[in-house]
């Protein structure tokens, strides 16, 4: 779909009457997609596209994915949480998600930005290195 | 045996272990040579993105929640939904003396099968140019061999000039001329042993050419004992555009070295015209506005931030320089176009070659009226601006009244005399190409030109007069020649030499 630049700039302006204190409201999302729809407007499929692609690219900058080898007991799972929440502030909701193919190790992701401390990363870096 | 394991032990114990922080992107869109990725929020502008598979990205655009990327390499290999990340590098590439007589492409591999090339060095390609502290002012020549031009269109070191003119009318013959006369001046000096010399190193740019003319300009560099001087720098048609958008500024990074370590280095772009088709490719795809002809609105910074780095630098900041041959290919003669008047006003003088003169036999096809040199002449051997000083004005001269004789056959002998004179000048600036003239060859000759010795030789003869009396001079005349090489200027007695040298050669040419 094309999305001109009008329906980019509205889309911007919707997303930002979305945060509250820099955080993305759940209900205020809900309410203008519901009112851009019901407006009837000829470009509402491109402004509510580039307004859902803002929201994907805030909630995955708001969530952290944390992948394990082998399941990670609660404890650790909370220490994990409470230290990117230190970094990254509140708000960030975390997923954990056990995935064998990182061999050992963890592999954590909050939007674009990557901690990879698994095996199967140091081996590809090794692997690179010759 | 104990000690080493309790050791290796301890090492263990005291080593830590950093999960380092990287910024990843995802490949959203993908063709021509560009990639969007989205993420990348810590990418900086130039930065080198690694997308995997050895690939290599630049980044050119930092949008809102895309990253506009360059792929240096073969996007092929590379697929949407594929991973980037920052590398926090710049661009660089090697560079230093290890590449003088390869071939190498736009990161410097080498292409020529010779081996890999021994340099520790590398430099960013793009870089700012010397700032005006760090700057003096132009003046030692750039001999080119080319008649014509150390005697009316002189170039110094650290100038910019251009060399503008339609296709196929001798822009990259000049060049390689230059080129091959450096090179002929540089193995003299070695041989003599002359340490006050300043060997100029050369480095050309081909940017979208045919594969089949950058190894014709090899093998003639080759023929000419000229590569080991020169570093060619090849990005050629079948290169991807952003290939050919990064070629010009690795070339300068190169040359760039050489004056930062207070030697001297010339370097071609052929062609610009090319480059900015390249780079106006690479910006539509990245889907950057477009202004005049299609071009993107930076298309003269473009050009200028990379010609501003030619420089003469002051002696605090080693004394080297950069000269800058740009080429520019017009259209039937248009210099008036987008691309040939931006770079015209960049740089510090222009080359104009015409079509018409080639075809007229005047070659090297130098139209002198527009050409003009803005720094150069106060780079000028001194022996050449006295014989040549008058040059400029007596063609203008000549060809005005050449248009004016063309009406009516009734000419005063002064009238005629400036004729003559004029197609006399004509003569003895025609050049075959790959045949550079030293200087002092270049001085006699005018100054025999000058004081009347060709005015009864007829015009259709003159070039043999020229090349017999070349001859004479550099089979029975050396100390002569060596004179004027030495004093740099024509003094009295060098005069009174030369005078003599010409009646003798006089008596003898029939």
């Amino acid at each position: 779909m094309k999305i001109n630049k009008q329906a980019k700039r509205e889309a911007k302006q919707l997303f930002r009457f979305c945060l509250v204190n820099g955080l993305l409201d759940e209900n205020r999302v809900r309410n203008v997609v519901q009112d851009v729809i019901a407006a009837g407007r000829r470009d509402c499929p491109a402004i509510l596209s580039h307004f859902r692609r803002l929201v994907r690219l805030e909630i995955a900058g708001r969530t952290a994915t944390v992948e394990s080898a082998a399941p990670l007991p609660p404890d650790l799972q909370a220490s994990i949480e409470a230290g990117l929440a230190r970094r990254y502030g509140p708000g960030l909701s975390t997923a954990f998600a056990h995935r064998p193919a990182l061999i050992g190790g963890m592999r954590i992701q909050v939007g674009s930005d990557v901690y990879d401390g698994s095996v199967r990363a140091g081996l590809a870096a090794l692997e690179q290195s010759f | 045996m104990a000690d080493l394991l309790q050791e290796i032990e301890a090492q263990i114990a005291g080593a830590k272990t950093a999960v380092a922080k990287q910024n990843v992107g995802i490949i959203r869109e993908l063709g021509d040579g560009v990639a969007k990725l989205e993420g990348l929020s810590d990418a900086m502008l130039n930065e080198m993105i690694d997308l995997g598979n050895g690939v290599t990205g630049l980044v050119l655009n930092l949008e809102e929640t895309d990253v506009g990327v360059i792929i240096l390499g073969d996007y092929t290999q590379l697929e949407e939904g594929g991973e980037g990340r920052t590398t926090g590098e710049l661009l660089q590439v090697p560079v230093g003396k290890g590449l003088l007589g390869r071939v190498v492409n736009v990161l410097g591999q080498p292409v020529d099968g010779k081996g890999p090339i021994k340099s520790d060095i590398t430099y960013p390609v793009e870089k700012i140019a010397p700032g005006i502290a760090r700057r003096r002012s132009v003046d030692q020549p750039v001999q080119t061999g080319i008649m014509p031009i150390d005697a009316m269109i002189p170039i110094g070191r650290g100038q910019r000039e251009l060399i503008i003119g339609d296709r196929a009318t001798g822009k990259t013959t000049i060049c390689i001329d230059t080129i091959i006369n450096q090179a002929r001046l540089n193995k003299a000096a070695e041989t003599a042993g002359d340490k006050a010399y300043r060997p100029l190193y050369c480095i050309y740019v081909a940017i979208g050419q045919k594969q089949s003319t950058v190894a014709r300009v090899i093998g003639v560099l080759e023929d000419a004992g000229a590569m080991p001087y020169t570093i060619i720098l090849d990005s050629p048609a079948s290169d991807s555009a952003a290939n050919q958008y990064i070629a010009p500024y690795a070339g300068a990074a190169m040359g760039e070295w050489f004056m930062d370590n207070g030697m001297d280095a010339l370097i071609v772009y052929d062609d610009l015209s090319k480059h900015a088709v390249a780079y106006r490719q690479v910006s539509l795809v990245l889907k950057r506005p477009s202004g005049r002809e299609a071009y993107p609105g930076d298309v003269f910074y473009l050009h200028s931030r990379l010609l501003e780095r030619a420089a003469r630098v002051g002696e605090k900041y080693g004394n080297g320089s950069l000269t800058a041959l740009p080429v520019i290919e017009t259209q039937a003669g248009d210099v008036s176009a987008y691309i040939p008047t931006n770079v015209i006003s960049i740089t510090d003088g222009q080359i104009y070659l015409e079509t018409d003169l080639f075809y007229q036999g005047v070659r090297p096809a130098i139209n002198v009226g527009l050409s003009v040199s803005r720094v150069g002449s106060a780079a000028q051997l001194k022996a050449m601006k006295q014989v040549a000083g008058q040059l400029k004005g007596d063609l203008a001269q000549f060809r005005e009244l050449a248009a004016f004789a063309q009406f009516g056959s009734d000419l005063d002998a002064k009238t005629l005399a400036q004729i003559d004179r004029g197609k006399r000048i004509m003569e003895i600036f025609k050049q075959p190409q790959y045949n550079p003239i030293p200087v002092e060859v270049q001085v006699a000759v005018i100054w025999a030109m000058q004081n009347g010795y060709l005015d009864q030789v007829p015009v259709e003869r003159v070039k043999e007069f020229q090349t017999k009396f070349t001859e004479f001079l550099t089979t029975r005349k050396v100390d002569l020649l060596a004179k004027i090489e030495k004093e740099k200027a024509i003094s009295d007695a060098l005069t009174a030499d030369l005078k003599t040298v010409a009646d003798e050669f006089k008596q003898t040419w029939k």
